[in-house]
């Protein structure tokens, strides 16, 4: 698939506030696209119409050609998703956990127990595989909640605010483990830390009172507004020079 | 994968939410503590046990008629919590329909309260075999209208857990509906005469009316005279059969609505 991503005209009204408004975006295989905008500009809301968390008021979002709000099941298959800062079932250990949703995605039993090992190895969370995820700070939850985006080993990824909660070094490593999975993937992250997202996307788009105000490459961006700092602060309504 | 291969996998691990957590060690620990309180404190109140097997089988019944209530402790975060607790932006995240989910979250809850009733009528069968020496055969049909009545409530909680924003009010108010509303309004329909088999609270009490009728109960602890003997007469007390199809329909309709609900409700 070309575009695995594509919305249009997507919008979204939450009683009376329009969070969408008429959205259009299409992101190309393999290509790592930052989701821009200040808080309340409707990147997660965009990031949860496209997992089939919440319904458009109207438009279209597709993951892979499939239409998310006709054939939500299908369309998921192909995701990896963090949504916000991630609740896990307090009682389940991280093994537990994944295992609930590999089996869910369909993983036979030894793949899965391979590929459970694998990235509980990568969020470095070897030591605590077998220990109730009701002892877990935020930041190690974060770990296990893009351990679980990873699992399945999907084609997409959709993060929103992936780092969030983390220590330093655990966003230079998650990071790191997004950047790499960028190789082979699509990703679509968006986040606040512009350092983040130029190291991370080749690709951003900004967001706005539900509106796409550009999607251009950081390169472009730069060569026009000096700085992607630059860019978003304009584009977004305020300056620092 | 099928969608009922996907139900078997999530009846299991929320079966094992249930193992796992103390609220039903509690439940059952209460439901033990009023059955060996009735065991103790009706010789120690009275002269010995009633004569009647029957009657002692359906005091009995408070053990596990206690337990079927606590479908209410395992049901209430089970719709409710997944948008409380966010627990839903992982789990609604993976290729399953919400009718399943929801289905599996019902049927491993019944599960569970299923494993507290059966543990609380075996301490009954041991208990009037030690009593009586004799374990009355409407035993089975008690246990069948418990399950049927945990079954109800246990619908009752999944629609008002598919309404309520938290577990702790979908909790508060499936209790309020099954012990305060359905018993006032089971009480005012009983006497003033009329039917009142189509009430939750009439389900529960047929657990213990399959050993007999309230005359037998009566009779039991040496009959009832005085006012609330009158008051009694007037009472149309339904059928076991009666309160059943009451009890069917909480258990369909209340499941039936609370998936329709819970399917259209979004994580915003």
């Amino acid at each position: 698939m070309s575009e695995p991503i594509v919305i249009e005209n997507l919008t979204k009204y939450y009683n009376k506030f329009l969070a969408l408004d008429e959205l259009n975006l299409r992101v190309p295989a393999g290509e790592d696209i930052g989701l821009l905008g200040p808080n309340g500009a409707g990147k997660s809301t965009t990031l949860k119409i496209l997992c089939g968390l919440i319904r458009p008021s109207s438009g279209k979002a597709y993951i892979d050609g499939i239409d998310i709000t006709v054939d939500p099941e299908e369309a998921l298959t192909r995701i990896g998703a963090i949504i916000e800062t991630p609740e896990f079932y307090s009682y389940l250990t991280p093994e537990d956990t994944l295992n609930y949703f590999g089996k869910l995605r369909g993983m036979k039993s030894e793949n899965l127990r391979k590929r459970i090992k694998e990235v509980i190895g990568l969020v470095k969370l070897d030591k605590w595989a077998r220990v109730k995820i009701e002892k877990f700070s935020r930041g190690m939850k974060q770990r296990l909640g893009l351990a679980q985006a990873l699992l399945h080993d999907p084609p997409i990824l959709i993060l929103d605010e992936p780092s969030l909660g983390l220590d330093p070094r655990g966003v230079v490593e998650f990071r790191e483990i997004i950047k790499d999975a960028g190789k082979e993937k699509t990703v679509f992250f968006a986040s606040h830390q512009l350092v983040e997202v130029t190291q991370i996307c080749n690709q951003v788009a900004i967001i706005n009172d539900g509106k796409l105000l550009t999607y251009d490459s950081i390169k472009e961006l730069k060569k026009k507004y000096k700085s992607l700092e630059q860019a978003y602060l304009k584009l977004t309504g305020g300056s620092i020079e | 994968m099928s969608e009922l291969d996907k139900l078997g996998i999530v009846i299991r691990y929320e079966f094992l939410k249930h193992i796992r957590r103390k609220r039903l060690y509690v439940i059952l620990g209460i439901a033990l503590v009023v059955e060996a309180a009735v065991l103790i404190l009706i010789p120690a109140l009275r002269d010995g046990y009633p004569g009647s097997v029957m009657v002692m089988a359906a005091m009995l019944t408070a053990g596990p008629s206690l337990a079927a209530i606590g479908a209410v402790f395992f049901a209430g975060d089970a719709i409710a919590g997944e948008f409380e607790g966010k627990t839903g932006f992982l789990l609604f995240t993976n290729p399953i329909k919400k009718m399943t989910l929801w289905s599996g979250k019902y049927i491993a809850s019944l599960a569970a309260v299923g494993l507290m009733i059966i543990f609380s009528y075996i301490i009954i069968a041991i208990s009037l075999g030690a009593i009586y020496g004799e374990v009355p055969l409407e035993i089975f049909e008690s246990f069948g209208v418990c399950m049927l009545f945990a079954a109800a409530v246990l619908s009752v909680t999944f629609l008002f857990s598919a309404i309520s924003k938290g577990a702790m009010g979908a909790t508060v108010m499936t209790l309020v509906f099954v012990w305060v509303i359905s018993g006032i309004v089971q009480s005012v329909l009983g006497f003033t005469g009329n039917p009142y088999w189509f009430l939750i609270s009439a389900g529960g009490d047929s657990i213990a009316m399959v050993y007999g009728g309230m005359e037998m109960f009566m009779e039991g602890f040496g009959g009832m005279t005085g006012g609330m003997g009158a008051m009694l007469e007037g009472y149309k007390v339904p059928t076991v059969g009666e309160t059943c199809w009451g009890m069917v329909i909480y258990l369909v309709g209340g499941l039936a609505l609370s998936m329709l609900i819970s399917r259209r409700r979004q994580l915003s």
